[in-house]
This record gives structure tokens, sequence and C-alpha cells, in this order.
């Protein structure tokens, strides 16, 4: 048991050599292993590694794919000097632990510092060049890959590599907004007023079509009806006179006869007779000769 | 970060779990030593060609050494040590080992032991949660976030637009090694795709028309994306919650759609007023039509007739003419001289004053049966006897010759 003491203390001693003399770096980090300040060696490899304890310290890094988030909207300038706020993401990662390191001293703020001013700066020329529909819509994915390829060149001296530059937002001003709303409105207006008065004009026109037809279609049934009378007339009339021909004189005497009956036929009609009309001479004569004669 | 950290990243290792929790038994703890001491023997040996510190605890010997009461302590350290090496990964979940930092192996679900921190450490990545991402709103659409919600279109205008994205991890190394916080691109990811899709698209197709169209698109890209940054995450949907004109125009958007139906509305009403008048007016041509067919057929009728009557009479009239005209006209005269009212006159006492008063007569004329008036308007055969009336006026006249 004496020898416990000794023995505890050793082991004390051990594990803080070896804790001191191993490092490890993960599988998503490099390291920098510095001897007295100096870069001694770069560690690209995930696992366990030695160093000397006291002698050389190391610092990792990330590797992974960094993120460089715009907090505010940045606010440029297009083509025509309209104002746009935008607000964009920079997606980063560190390729060259050593040039990171001498550059930007591994600080990361500082790396995302650096960055922004490269990012903003490119950004500001691009759109500057552009007009805002450009930027909105036609060239968005064009100013995207230009900027990332500038901003890399760009970064590759510091040892970083820019893997995208992406636009989020880019927003009109809020004065600005007020005026797009303002054209939206107006311009929803104008179609509003055109939806109605083209319907008005679609409705008349329908009408008007509708009286058209009707007119058309009461005029040819109307022309159709005279046809058809004309032919009963016609007919009539042939009947008539192939009938009447016949004895001409029988029948106006016939027919005279039966428009008296049909003409004197009531009360109401009276009659002055001469007693010497041939009806009635033999009211007068029983031999029906006319007064004339007796005269 | 620091290196020391067991609970390097995000999920940390569950604490030591009893029996039973997972597919398989408790591993015999002897056997679990020597397959630790065989490991590390291997991997310091590998490593750096046993130059290394030379720090293998010593076996069962030695521990015999330090005697009973500290044997046991360092006996339960030890246990509780190795203990700390087991983790639980649930069903839809994949453990990433690491071993000294470096990717070792991926484990399936189920209990799993791992040699315990500093020597390994794992995460768990959960493969099966869908996770979504809501942007321009929070919870609820109507709970917006004007800031993400409102949008540039093609053509200047100004949209509000919700959608969410589901994702969910397809391949969990990807996810843990390639990005920092890949949950948080994924974010931006989806904002940055859904805002380039909409900037290249015209308002009125993204309020009334094309929505799917715009989610398919805007998925395509974030997945491409994704697949650039190599996040190891797949996007499952985007779905548009909800696509307006922003609040200050909703107005001026509602009535522009309400115009669109009042024009619909007028076009009908135009439409109704035409289907009301076109068939009466086919109706009123097929009325006329029907008329003057009638009027053709009767009056051919009246016609054919007339014209037979007068043929049938002119063959008679033919076998005997004179009597047969003399009869008719005196027919005639006696049909109209029985039905109308009459005065007879001598003319050779025209010298004399005459009085007569036509007025009155006509009054009495009307005041006359009707019955009367009628039966004489029947043609009837040749009555020799006169009505009593007749008789009297045929007196009254000779009265009034006198």
């Amino acid at each position: 048991m004496k020898a416990l003491g000794p023995v505890v203390a050793i082991l004390v001693v051990v594990l803080l050599l070896v804790s001191g003399a191993l490092f490890t770096v993960d599988q998503r980090q490099n390291a920098i292993v510095f001897q007295l300040g100096e870069v001694k060696e770069v560690v690209t490899k995930p696992g366990l590694n030695f160093k000397w304890p006291l002698l050389q310290n190391v610092r990792l890094f990330d590797m992974r794919i960094l993120t460089y988030d715009d907090v505010e909207p940045l606010r440029f300038l297009t083509q025509g000097n309209r104002p746009v706020l935008v607000d964009s993401f920079v997606k980063w990662r560190i390729t060259d632990v050593r040039q990171y390191f001498i550059s930007v001293q591994g600080d990361e703020f500082r790396a995302a510092t650096r960055i922004r001013q490269t990012v903003s700066g490119t950004l500001r020329e691009q759109f500057g060049v552009r007009t805002l529909h450009e930027v909105v819509s036609g060239e968005r994915d064009v100013i995207m890959n230009q900027v990332r390829e500038l901003v890399d060149l760009d970064l590759k001296r510091i040892g970083v590599e820019i893997i995208d530059v992406r636009l989020k937002r880019v927003d009109l001003p809020q004065e600005v907004s007020e005026s797009v709303y303002g054209r939206m409105q107006a311009e929803r207006k104008r179609l509003a007023n055109e939806l109605r008065a083209t319907g008005a004009a679609e409705a008349e026109r329908i009408r008007a079509d509708a009286d058209r037809q009707r007119e058309v279609i009461l005029a040819e049934a109307y022309r159709d009806a005279q046809r058809v009378r004309g032919e009963g007339d016609a007919k009539a009339a042939n009947t008539y006179a192939a009938a009447f021909s016949k004895n001409p004189e029988f029948y106006s005497f016939y027919r005279s006869m039966e428009a008296y009956r049909s003409t004197f036929r009531g009360r109401t009609d009276l009659m002055l007779l001469e007693s010497n009309s041939d009806f009635l001479r033999y009211f007068r004569d029983s031999l029906g000769r006319q007064s004339s004669t007796r005269k | 970060m620091s290196l020391n950290d067991p609970n390097w990243g995000r999920g940390g290792p569950r604490g030591p779990q009893g029996p039973g929790g997972g597919n398989q038994g408790p591993p015999d703890l002897d056997e679990l030593w020597r397959n630790f001491n065989r490991k590390l023997n291997e991997m310091f040996r590998g490593r750096r060609g046993g130059g290394g510190a030379d720090e293998p605890p010593g076996g069962g010997p030695s521990a015999k050494a330090f005697g009973g009461g500290a044997g046991v302590l360092v006996a339960l350290v030890l246990a509780v040590w190795l203990a700390s090496g087991f983790y639980i990964v649930v069903e839809g979940q994949r453990g990433v080992v690491l071993t000294f930092g470096k990717l070792s192996e991926e484990t399936q679900p189920g209990l799993r032991w791992r040699m315990p921190w500093p020597i390994q450490s794992h995460e768990i990545v959960n493969l099966q949660q869908v996770r979504t991402i809501e942007v321009g709103y929070r919870n609820n659409v109507r709970t917006k976030v004007l800031k993400e919600s409102l949008m540039l279109t093609d053509d200047e205008n100004i949209v509000d637009l919700q959608f969410a994205v589901q994702f969910t991890v397809k391949d969990a190394r990807d996810y843990v090694f390639n990005v920092r916080r890949p949950d948080e691109t994924a974010m931006q990811i989806a904002e940055s795709a859904m805002r380039e899709v909409i900037g290249k698209s015209r308002m009125d197709a993204i309020l009334y028309e094309t929505q799917v169209d715009i989610a398919n698109r805007a998925h395509e890209l974030m997945q491409s994306i994704h697949d650039r940054y190599g996040t190891g995450i797949q996007v499952s949907t985007v779905t548009i919650q909800n696509a307006q004109p922003p609040e200050q125009v909703q107005a001026a958007f509602d009535d522009a759609v309400k115009a669109g139906q009042d024009r619909e509305r007028q076009k009908n009403e135009g439409q109704a007023y035409a289907n009301d008048v076109i068939p009466r007016a086919r109706g009123a041509a097929s009325r006329l039509g029907q008329e003057a067919e009638g009027y053709k057929q009767r009056v051919i009728a009246n016609a054919e007739g007339d014209a037979s009557r007068f043929q049938q009479v002119l063959a008679e009239y033919a076998k005997a003419p004179a009597v047969t005209r003399e009869r008719i006209y005196i027919e005639t005269m006696q049909q109209v001289l029985a039905s109308t009212s009459k005065i007879m006159m001598d003319y050779r006492g025209a010298g004399n004053l005459l009085y007569l008063p036509l007025d009155k007569i006509m009054q009495q004329a009307g005041a006359a049966p009707l019955t009367d008036a009628q039966s004489s308007q029947r043609p009837s055969e040749p009555t020799p006897d006169l009505g009593p009336r007749s008789r009297e006026s045929l007196r009254g006249r000779e009265r009034g010759e006198r």
C-alpha cells in the first residue's frame, strides 16, 4: 500500500504528458501545429496525432461549408438610380489552412468581414450595370455566378473558397414599395374597368345580335307567309276563273243574287220599293204586265 | 469547438443503458475489456508505429497487485467508463461513430457500443424525421412574417407568398460532416430559391395560375443547391400555402376579380336576353307560317267550294235557263224582302205631300225581336203568308198612300 502514492503520482504525470502530447483532429477539421508560434505542420487527415507537449501547440479549423449571412440588407443602386435592398448569403470553406491563418489569423469573424467587404463591393458593381428588371428576374443567376467567380478569385488569397453567393431578398425600399403599390392599384383598377366595360360591350353585342336575329326571323317568316298566301290566292283565282268563265253572264247574275242576299239581311235595312219594280209586277197585275204599258 | 467535448456536434451519447433495451444482450464485460485492449494495441501500433506513449493499463495481474479495496475501486471506475460507451440508435436513425475524430463506421438501429471517450464518439442523425421550414409565416399562415413573405415578381409587382418546405436527411455522413448548421442552410436555400423562381414569374401567373409549377421549379432548384453543397438533405415537398397580393392593394385586386365576375354576369344577362327573344321570335315566325298556310288552304277550299256549287247550278241552268233564272231571282227577292223592312211607294202620286218618319221606323225595326230576324235570315222556302207586322205595315203604307 505504501507504493500507492508514488504510483498514483507517476500515473498522473504520465497522463498529463500524454494528454499534452496527443491530440485528435476531427473529420470536419484541419489542424495547424505551431512550434513556438511558427507554423510547423498542417494536419489535414483526421485521427490521433502527436505533438511535443509544452513546446508545440495546436489550432483547429472547421473545414465544413460555412455561411456568411447578411444581418442587414444592403442598399444598392441599379441602373437608372433605382435603389434596391439586397439580402444575400455566402457559402464558403477554408481550403488552405496555412494561408487562412496567415491572412486572417484564423479568426472566422475577420474572415467574414473580409468576405462581406468583397461580396458587397462586387455586388454593388454588378447591380450598377443592370436594370432593376434584370436584377430581379432575367440575370439573377448570372449575377450570382459572376459575383461568386470574382469573389472566389479574390479570396483564394486568404485560403478561402467561395462555394456560392446567393441573393436571398431583392426588395424595394419602403418608399419605393409604396409607389409600387400605387402602380399596382392603378393597374388593377384599369383591369377592372376594362373587364366591366368589355363585359357591358359584350352583353350589348349579344343583345343586339339577338334583336337582329329576331328581326330577321320575323321578316323571313312574313315573307314566307305572304308567299304562301299568294299561292293560295292564285290557286283560288285560278279555280274561280276556270269555273266562272263557262258562263260569265250567268255568273254575274248568280253572284249578284248571292250578294243581294247577304247584303240586305236585317230589319235595320229599310227598302223603299216602287210598285212598278219587276218583282212586284204581279202585285198590280195578275198577268204581270208592266205598269208602263198601262200608263 | 473543444476536442474534449464528448458531445461534439449535435446528438450526445446516451447514458449507460440497462440490458434489454436493444436487440442484443448485454456484452460480457471481460470480453469487452479484452476487446478494448486489443483495439487499443492495434490502434497505437498502426498509427505511430508504437513510438507513442506506452500507456496500456496493466491487465488482470497488475490489478491484483493493488490489493483489495483499491482494485475494486479501479474496477468500478473502469466499468462505469466502459459502460459510457453504450448508445441506442432508434429505428429510423443512423449512428455515426468517430474514432479519434475520424469517421470509422455508420451504425444501424439498435443498442450499440463504442469505445468510451476519448477514443470514440458518436453522433445520431434522424433520417426519417420530416423537418419543416416555414417561410413567410410561423405556425399559422395568418401569422405572417412580412420580411420573408413579400417578394418582387418579374413584372415588378410585389406578391405576398407563404410556403413550406419539408425535407429529410438522405445521407447521415454528408449531413454531419459537410456543412455547418445544415438546417439553417436549408432555410437560406429555400428562401433564395423561391425568390429566384418568383422573380422570374409574372404576378398574375403566381396568383391565379401556376402555383404548382412554381413550387416544382423551386423544389428542383433547392435540391440542386443542396446537392451542390452536399448537405445530405433531400427536399421532399415544397408547398405554397398562400399567395396573395400585399394587404395594401388587396382591395384593388379583389375588385378586379369582382370585375371579372361582373363581366361574366353581364354577358350571361345578355345571353339570357338572347335566349328569351330568339325562341319567341321563332315561335311568332312559326305562327305566321302556320297562319299563312291556313289562309291558303281556306282560300283554296272556298274557291273550290264556290266553283263546284256554281258549276252544279250552271249545269241545271243550262237545261232550263229562263225558268231557273226567274226562280233564282224571285227566291232571292223573297228572301231579301222577307228579312228587311220595306215601304212600298207609288211614285205616280209624287206630287202629294208624303210624310215618311224614317227614324221612327228604324227605331221600331231595331226593337224587333232577334229571333224573328234570324228566322228570316235563314234561306227558307218561299212562304205565302207574310208576318202580321208586314201586313200591318203594308196596310199602313196603303193608308199613307191614301
